[in-house]
């Protein structure tokens, strides 16, 4: 190369001349090279005189508790305060951190299942960006302080007789409640208003006028043998998912051995996660269902099992249906509602109507039905209602309307962000101006603390005691888990500072219970017993007496339906919208928690934002392609939103999630996607979340989604198999052929891990996807990072539509590394970076991997994750959320499931200290643990007796890319619809 | 800078990043910390506790046979002992202080192992492995030092070659070089330890 002979390498394009690489540097005398040299002596040099292991210091307590090891997890009982349904949880407490919520099996309602928002709720604990202390104004304060200056100012209004109204989310916690009204009670003029931005008021007010009872019934899914729902998304988000989720896989279980399963019909507009489960999913109309709503209404009515044998007219309304024709109906929907009203009345009352209208008459209508059928008291419970959930749109909209008429003394805000999600934020904003006193109680300094004039941080659930009583007659208490790592402190105890009430709330809770729950149970004759045993178990269901329904009342039915036949009629034809919101950030409250932003959305599969989906037929009428941004307006409200073009939409209805556009939320949730909120209507008492006459006007931007899933398609490959159930009761079954292999089989001398995953069971929820990246320190990477496929999650879900794409049948396939026996990865490591373990484990050793990424372009199921930058773990406050037992793996490093190894380590050390086997269903990896369908199975295959052994053998169970001879031990159960044909 | 200059330079910076790291006794190669032995803030004996008066390991370390760390005592531990024997010392004084001032005491860690290593101490208390096998003689050290290199070649070596424990009459585990029919064994999967 010296020599002085020319060299070239490229071929410059504008003049074909070679590039002369042999010409001396222009530093003389000092070659690149040279200087390259120098600078590597003298890095390697003084890197090599820095090489003393850094001092770390071990400090141990000063008096240690008893009941505490260093090392070793402790569980406690308590309740997630992610929404008002209340799960029971354990929580894991490492070392005095909680580090991770689990579903708590001995719950009655959520019977250890979790959902994708409760898993996130550890991040929230630690989230850097909530208030550290009091501010008054925007300066830092001491409780002390503010404390005075608020009981001054709450004194002067108590002698003025001024208005004072606290704002709150749904509480049901009865010594909550208790602290509130006492609270309250001292003033001349105060009330308690329970605001949700996403509301089920108007089933509340459909119970009030059907049966009299202020109340949300329990819906039991798990006694339904048909389920016909309006739109209504109860696996993802409506009142109590995981409830819901675990009661619909109950009900649909084919893992031990049964024939029969719960058939789910979905009547909606956009395809929701609940239609994407459902047997037959009828596409409609926000019009037409309600025509078809009318139209089963109709044929209940006028059947003869309604009706009794002589035919003679039982119910009231059967004559004014009688006459009602469904002319928005085409011939499908009126057959699928003709047959659902057939299989309704014969047997009666194992039915379930559910709606997720926000229109009171709707509900009622369905009430009516739900009545006619015989439900109630029977898949719908009134005696143990539904406590959750409940709020009052109309208390609200008047509050605002009082506020801004100069009426309120004070306004008290805890834990709810009107200012970002009430539908008319502009007004109640404008309200708060002329409000003298405004307190907010929120934890972070969101859009409606920094209107306050005193914000007075609460505590995080974790850190604070409280009680729940989600459905009537079941209990729980809320114990903290840590102290409050900031100066916050629970909102029950301002209030009782501010009422004069020097207790703390412990004292008050305590004192509650002793008054109002002990004396309702027998087991214990000691209250402090009857209190560790309620919390160690996490829940109290004192023994009541059977309540009897009140009877259905139906006193202006006849006005409800001919209203409703009118309206359903009435509306213009044209583009509608409806609003709903997402499995990962619902309403919006808790848009800075990273892990649920980038949670891809179930069917969308796009992350950190919102859209506006139409339909594939509407977006190729009218132009418009994926990622268009859009403006779309109604009135003044208006929202600029990339369109998604979303199979199995209706044509007429554009679809927008709300919860997106914070602009206070903090680093992650600022500016994410738009507020849709302003389309929300109040109307005849509700809010209202569909609305008809917008308009859409091309923009002349385009972006591009952050999507985990660009392909729709399986390609014609059995990824997902199906059967009907007709076919599986028969013994229809999957069949797998033999392949021979060119390696020698492992030796399992002790265990072989395995696991089953039941494509029946498995909604699509993501739960599982979040409670991996809680166990396993799953960094999140951000939307450009998503979009350059680089998301991080060891388990994915994968959606696949099939068929018609304006009516497609929906797919779901939790996939995670599949543990190979014939593992591709492993033949490509150059470095023995990932091997096969003894106990059929595909192990990952960061401490080995170099990063040639061989492994994860040779893995035939994608699911190897590797890191392309350093994730950040410099927040000291976020890392505490950590899991220690779990490497944090850095730059250049391969990762990917592991089965949760560190659980089964732990199980297996335990077991052997102990001397004995380990149990079946001991180890459950983190996406087993709170499957709220039980989707998932893990365990031992060398014992034959193991729950998934014994699933492996049944006919649904198959092997993803079989072809390829991977020989995994993770199987699938083939889906099961419940109709005669797929 | 002409070449020559440059490389008597690196030469320099060379001779003088070698030396710092070969005065110091503490250096035996990247990352070995073998004969590591930091001064502490206490000057604790484990020769006059665990050798002359011979306490049990266990009953400082007391979640060793329990739990992945064997844990350091709280300072109230010492004191079971320390309100009686020797509680003028000035040693036992800093104790004493740090109860009283609420502030615990500051160990200097001796035996660490990297961040990517799991090891749990309870197994291997109780499969009936010494504290000294990787500790070495304790009982004779004034100042504890990292007796063992630690590395991952001393893990494994004795887990090749104990593959075998097997439980005693009275149920206790027992580590045996023998082959006896498999009941437990040390597993040397690169996920025991790494995961």
């Amino acid at each position: 190369m010296s020599n002085g002979q020319k060299l070239w390498q490229i071929f410059r394009e504008q003049d074909g001349k070679p590039v002369d690489l042999s010409a001396k540097s222009p530093v003389a005398g000092v070659s690149r090279r040279t200087f390259l040299e120098v600078l590597g002596y003298s890095t390697a040099a003084l890197t090599l005189s820095g090489c003393r292991a850094p001092q770390q210091k071990i400090i141990p307590y000063l008096k240690q508790p008893v009941e505490f090891t260093p090392g070793v997890s402790s569980w406690f009982a308590s309740v997630c305060g992610g929404c008002s349904a209340s799960c029971g949880v354990l929580v894991k407490v490492r070392d005095g951190r909680p580090i991770k919520l689990e579903g708590n099996p001995d719950h009655p309602l959520s019977s250890g299942g979790l959902c994708a928002l409760a898993h996130g709720m550890v991040f929230g604990l630690y989230d850097p960006e909530r208030l550290r202390q009091p501010l008054i104004g925007s300066r830092p304060a001491t409780w002390e302080q503010i404390d005075q200056e608020i009981t001054q100012k709450l004194a002067a209004i108590k002698q003025s007789g001024g208005k004072v109204r606290l704002l709150t989310g749904p509480t049901t916690g009865p010594t909550s409640l208790e602290t509130i009204q006492k609270f309250l009670s001292q003033f001349s003029d105060a009330k308690h208003i329970t605001y949700q931005p996403v509301s089920t008021d108007a089933i509340r007010q459909a119970h009030l006028r059907s049966h009299g009872t202020n109340a949300i019934p329990s819906y039991r899914f798990d006694k339904a043998r048909l389920v016909i729902s309006f739109s209504a998304d109860f696996l993802g988000t409506w009142i109590s998912p995981v409830q819901f989720t675990r009661g619909y896989a109950k009900a649909r279980s084919l893992q031990n051995g049964e024939r029969e399963m719960l058939r789910h019909v979905q009547f909606e507009s956009r395809m929701s996660l609940t239609g994407s489960n459902a047997d037959t999913r009828v596409k409609v109309s926000p019009a037409e269902e309600t025509q078809a709503l009318i139209y089963l209404a109709k044929l209940v009515a006028t059947s003869n099992e309604a009706n009794g044998a002589g035919g003679t007219s039982a119910l009231p309304v059967a004559e004014q249906l009688a006459t009602f024709e469904p002319a928005r109906l085409n011939q499908k929907t009126r057959t699928a509602v003709e047959r659902i009203a057939k299989d309704l009345m014969k047997p009666q009352g194992d039915g379930l109507i559910v709606s997720g209208s926000a229109d009171a008459d709707v509900q009622y209508l369905v009430n009516f039905i739900n009545s006619a059928a015989g439900n109630y008291g029977n898949t719908v419970d009134l005696a143990a209602s539904s406590a959750s959930n409940h709020s009052s749109d109309q208390d609200i909209v008047e509050l605002v309307r009082q506020m801004n008429a100069g009426e309120i003394a004070a306004l008290i805000v805890s834990g709810v962000n009107p200012a970002y999600d009430y539908f008319d934020s502009q007004s109640f904003i404008h309200g708060t101006q002329k409000v003298p006193l405004k307190v907010s109680l929120n934890s972070t300094l969101d859009e409606t603390s920094s209107l306050a004039d005193y914000v007075c941080p609460q505590s995080h659930f974790l850190e604070a005691w409280d009680d729940v009583e989600p459905a009537r007659g079941t209990f729980s208490v809320n114990q903290p888990t840590i102290a409050p790592l900031f100066q916050t402190r629970a909102f029950q105890e301002s209030l009782l500072r501010w009422g004069g009430d020097g207790r703390t709330f412990y004292e008050v809770l305590r004192q509650s219970w002793r008054e109002k729950l002990f004396p309702r149970q027998k087991q214990y004759t000691n209250f402090d017993e009857f209190w560790d045993q309620t919390l160690q178990k996490g829940v109290f269901t004192p023994e009541s007496s059977a309540i009897d329904t009140p009877a259905f009342k139906s006193d202006g039915l006849e006005q409800t339906i001919a209203r409703l036949i009118s309206i359903s009629g009435d509306t213009p034809d044209g583009l509608g919208l409806v609003l709903y919101q997402k499995v990962s950030l619902r309403d919006g409250q808790y848009a800075n928690n990273p892990w649920l932003q980038e949670l891809p959305d179930p069917i969308t599969k796009i992350t950190w934002d919102n859209y506006a989906s139409v339909s594939p037929r509407y977006a190729a009428t009218t132009g418009l392609e994926e990622g268009r941004v859009v403006r779309i307006s109604k009135g003044p409200a208006w929202i600029e939103v990339p369109v998604h073009i979303q199979p199995g939409q209706h044509d007429d209805v554009v679809a927008i999630a709300l919860g997106y556009g914070r602009t206070k939320a903090g680093k992650a949730g600022n500016n994410v996607g738009a507020n849709a909120y302003a389309f929300v209507a109040f109307t005849e008492g509700t809010f209202r979340y569909q609305t008809a006459g917008i308009k859409l006007e091309k923009t002349s931007n385009r972006i591009e989604f952050a999507q985990s899933q660009t392909k729709d398609s399986m390609e014609d490959r059995p990824l997902v198999r199906e059967l009907a159930l007709a076919d599986y009761t028969k013994g229809k079954g999957e069949t797998e052929e033999e392949y021979g292999s060119l390696w020698s089989p492992h030796d399992y001398p002790e265990h072989k891990w395995g696991m089953a995953v039941d494509l029946s069971a498995c909604v699509g929820c993501a739960a599982c996807v979040v409670s991996c990246q809680a166990e396993n320190n799953v960094p999140v990477v951000g939307k450009d990072e998503v979009r350059r496929r680089r998301e991080m999650h060891w388990i994915r879900i994968d959606r696949y539509f099939e068929g018609d794409r304006e009516d497609p049948k929906v797919f779901y396939q939790p996939v995670m590394c599949q543990q190979c026996d014939n593992a591709s990865c492993e033949s490509v490591c150059p470095v023995l970076a990932t091997v096969h373990s003894s106990e059929g484990l595909n192990m990952q050793v960061y401490n080995r991997c170099v990063g040639t990424r061989y492994c994860e372009n040779n893995c035939p199921y994608k699911v190897r994750r590797f890191n392309w930058f350093e994730y950040p773990h410099s927040d000291p406050i976020a890392n505490l959320a950590l899991n220690p037992d779990v490497t944090v793996r850095s730059r250049g490093v391969m990762e990917k499931c592991t089965f949760c190894v560190q659980r089964i380590e732990e199980v297996k050390i335990r077991a052997r200290n102990e001397g004995r086997a380990i149990n079946d269903n001991e180890i459950q990896p983190a996406c087993q643990q709170s499957c709220p369908a039980n989707a998932i199975i893990f365990g031992d295959l060398t014992d034959v007796k193991s729950r998934v052994a014994q699933l492996k053998k049944s006919g649904r169970n198959y092997t993803l890319l079989d072809e390829l001879n991977e020989r995994p031990p993770t199987s699938y159960l083939a889906k099961v619809r419940n109709s005669e044909e797929v | 800078m002409s070449l020559r200059t440059a490389q008597i330079i690196s030469l320099l910076v060379t001779l003088i990043g070698v030396a710092v790291v070969w005065q110091g006794s503490n250096f035996r190669g990247l990352g070995n910390q073998q004969g590591y032995q930091p001064a502490q803030p206490i000057n604790f004996s484990h020769k006059v506790h665990a050798g002359d008066n011979q306490i049990q390991c266990l009953y400082c370390h007391s979640s060793a046979d329990k739990s992945n760390v064997a844990g350091i005592p709280a300072a109230s531990t010492c004191m079971n002992c320390h309100t009686k024997i020797l509680k003028d010392s000035p040693e036992i004084q800093k104790i004493v202080a740090a109860l009283a001032q609420n502030k615990p005491v500051e160990w200097v860690k001796v035996n660490d192992l990297p961040d990517h290593v799991a090891f749990n101490h309870s197994r291997h208390v109780t499969a009936g492995v010494k504290c000294q096998l990787c500790h070495g003689p304790v009982e004779t050290m004034d100042r504890v030092e990292q007796f063992d290199a630690l590395s991952m070649g001393f893990c494994v070596a004795c887990h090749r070659t104990h593959r075998e424990v097997t439980l005693d009459e009275n149920g206790r585990p027992t580590v045996t070089k023998e082959a006896t029919p498999k009941r437990l064994m040390a597993s040397t999967d690169c996920s025991v330890c790494h995961h």
